[in-house]
């Protein structure tokens, strides 16, 4: 800060004031110099687009290549009839019961890998675990409805078992195993990245002292962990409240979620942009408070890890 | 109308039959010379009232329907200027399966021009595409019929110099002058077929006649349907079988072919305008609601299914060609439909892809066989019975989508 820099050694004799000010100039400018790109990008493809929806989403009745009406507030009373109140109510039971399904066979797994699987093999498990989210979401999908139709590889193995043959596809139960298949990863890294950091002498100490197994699991790791079931849960219902791919092709003919209601307001017969924007707003709020709440409670570190 | 695309997967990403359902393609396409008007606009005044401005901006321009490069004649729009042959690129944007290589190869050996065809699945998706200004590459579209009508009102059509135009005169009568484009001003018929029912009549053990015998069989049919996923196809099916029209604007009658449905909302297994081809070629389904073209193409693997166009009539819908007025190779364009013109080349389009088309001279060299095969080419006292869907005003349009709200959510 005090002497100028060796490569300007004439300009710091002649105008050493200046040289300062060159500086501090240059200090100021190559943070923003390295952050533009990013910032440009966000700008155009996050922040402005965000505002156009909103934008739009004051427009009742908005649609493409028609002349625009006034603003005013149309579409947003418009959200709140009853049928789509129901919609906005599957779509948040779909991600309720997709994170606790996730949390409900995650935690074991996860649980399992962090403490008593041989260390050597963690990583390699994790990846096991990770590896379905290489493929497409579609072709899991897909291979979801081979498994779950009536013909399938489920019901083949169930009547060879002699068992009664289920019929789940195109109905609520397959939604649920779509999705927590899809979800499942994100939930075992996140607790994971938590279980890891488990103080194992405080589980030795509870037995220590006299609590059964049980005990020591409520009281000792839970609480240890519950940021991470905190992360993991949001980070999944966030997610999972805009599933797409997962309630369209396996949930049938009573299906319809939130995302599949915007994209029918934008691209289906009626292009009603506006409502359909007030609905992406709804969503992107509802998001946002569950994005807060996650900064505010989970364990940042292992949801970041995740 | 028909799409076609359950065999995609071996196309790109984009090409996926689901890839427009990824919500990222949601996000509007900004045209951009208005953006970047708007960066500069950024820098002069304060970001906050800068963006409001400019979005507000760009919000209006959504609006406007993109013209491309103006209403100003093609400078090549007389008739003489027709046999220069047109070079360049054509990109094409249609339905799958409507062209193959050999219709491509054919027209570049011939006209010299190279093809580039993109695929789209729905008319409203390419709608949006070409409003937004992302469709400005193309000079050559497929829309259906009721959409030609939207583009025609939206004044995204060049009108149709006929008199570069050869052989407009051999389609057959009813698509000489067809109700959605009259005396063919703005678009030609490339291929047309109904929408019915296909099912396994082994399985079934009758024959199935109409769309009643799902309300008369509800009962024994739980999750053994498929429909297609469109609003006004299902519910002018609907409407039909109470006999109203398909295009009816009455509220109370669009509630009545609801009340309709529901009746048999249990039978229904999903909604799909593409994928009903496996499960019911497995026995998952009985009975799929599917476009002709869809149909034909499945029994030509399945001859043991069947496809009736429903008695008490059904839809009839056709998929033209058009030049939007944002073209940038309109001689392409016509040479293009010159040579779909050509009875040789539309019959052996039904040959080898069994669309259906419009053209009598064609028709009348196909084989017997074909030209008797009622699934493909329909009597004219079938056809009598059916219907063109034709656009709603936006008000009904959206009573129409409300109630599909209420059907696929209940």
């Amino acid at each position: 800060m005090s002497t100028s820099t060796p490569s300007s050694p004439p300009l710091a004799e002649s105008l050493p004031a200046s040289s300062q000010g060159w500086q501090k100039l240059t200090r100021l400018i190559e943070p923003i110099a390295l952050l533009v790109p990013s910032g440009v990008w966000l700008l155009l493809l996050l922040v402005a687009p965000t505002l156009l929806i909103l934008e739009l989403s004051f427009i009742p009745g908005f649609r493409l290549g028609q002349s625009a009406g006034d603003y005013g507030i149309g579409n947003y009373l418009e959200i709140f009839q009853p049928i789509y109140f129901q919609v906005i109510l599957r779509s948040v039971l779909f991600a309720i019961g997709c994170t606790v399904t996730c949390m409900l066979l995650g935690f074991p797994v996860a649980y399992w890998i962090a403490v008593m699987a041989p260390s050597r093999w963690r990583n390699l498990l994790l990846v096991a675990f990770v590896l379905p989210l290489w493929t497409s979401s579609l072709l899991r999908a897909y291979a979801w409805i081979t498994i779950l139709r009536p013909s399938g590889s489920l019901n083949s193995l169930l009547s060879a078992l002699h068992l009664p043959s289920q019929e789940w596809l195109n109905q609520t139960p397959a939604v649920y195993i779509g999705m927590a298949y899809s979800f499942l990863p994100y939930m075992v890294l996140i607790l994971y990245a938590s279980l890891e950091k488990l103080d194992k002498r405080l589980l030795e100490a509870a037995s220590d002292l006299g609590a059964t197994p049980q005990q020591t699991f409520w009281k000792v790791t839970v609480p240890q962990t519950l940021p991470g079931i905190a992360a993991g849960g949001l980070l999944v219902f966030i997610t999972s409240l805009g599933e797409f791919v997962v309630p369209e092709l396996l949930g049938g003919a009573s299906s319809m979620t939130i995302s599949r209601l915007i994209y029918n307001q934008f691209l289906g017969a009626t292009r009603n942009w506006g409502l359909g924007s007030s609905f992406s707003i709804l969503m992107i709020t509802g998001v946002s408070i569950a994005i807060a709440l996650l900064l505010k409670y989970g364990d940042r570190d292992s949801a970041l890890s995740g | 109308m028909s799409s076609n695309q359950h065999h995609g997967f071996d196309g790109e990403c984009d090409r996926l039959p689901l890839a427009h359902l990824a919500p990222d393609h949601l996000a509007p396409h900004l045209p951009l010379p208005r953006f970047s008007a708007a960066r500069r606009r950024f820098l002069k005044t304060s970001a906050a009232i800068a963006s409001g401005f400019v979005l507000s901006n760009c919000a209006r321009n959504l609006s406007n329907v993109n013209l491309g490069s103006g209403d100003s004649p093609s400078p090549t729009s007389n008739a003489g200027v027709a046999k220069n042959p047109a070079s360049g690129k054509l990109y094409i944007y249609t339905w799958a399966n409507y062209t193959d290589d050999e219709l491509i190869k054919g027209f570049q050996e011939k006209t010299g021009i190279q093809v580039v065809a993109d695929p789209f699945d729905s008319n409203e998706t390419m709608m949006a595409k070409m409003q937004a200004g992302g469709g400005t590459a193309y000079s050559i579209i497929y829309p259906s019929d009721y959409t030609v009508i939207d583009m025609v009102e939206a004044g995204m059509l060049t009108p149709l110099d006929h008199s570069r135009l050869q052989g407009l005169d051999t389609l057959r009568p009813k698509w000489q002058n067809p109700v959605y484009d009259r005396g063919n001003a703005h678009s030609i018929p490339a291929v047309w077929g109904t929408t019915g029912l296909i099912y396994d009549p082994q399985k079934v053990g009758k024959e199935i006649d109409g769309w009643s015998y799902i309300w008369d069989n509800r009962k024994s049919l739980t999750r053994q349907i498929t429909l297609i996923d469109d609003v006004r196809e299902v519910m002018g099916a609907t409407l039909r079988t109470l006999g109203y029209s398909y295009n009816t604007t009455s509220p109370d009658q669009i509630k009545k072919a609801y009340s309709k449905l529901v009746q048999i909302k249990p039978t229904i297994a999903s909604f799909l305008t593409t994928g009903w081809e496996d499960q019911l070629a497995s026995g998952d389904v009985t009975v799929s609601m599917a476009y002709s073209q869809d149909a034909i193409k499945l029994i030509e693997e399945k001859p043991n299914l069947k496809y009736v166009v429903p008695k008490t009539g059904s839809s009839v819908w056709t998929d033209t060609m058009v030049i939007p007025k944002s073209a940038p190779n309109p001689d392409a364009a016509y040479a293009w439909m010159n040579y779909l013109l050509q009875p040789d080349i539309a019959a052996g389009l039904v040959q080898r892809l069994r669309t259906a088309t419009a053209n009598q001279a064609a028709f009348d060299l196909l084989p017997p066989e074909t030209q008797k095969d009622d699934r493909l080419f329909p009597t004219e006292a079938m056809l009598s019975k059916c219907e063109g869907v034709a656009p709603v005003p936006a008000r009904i349009a959206e009573v129409y989508d409300q109630y599909w709200t209420r059907l696929t959510s209940s």
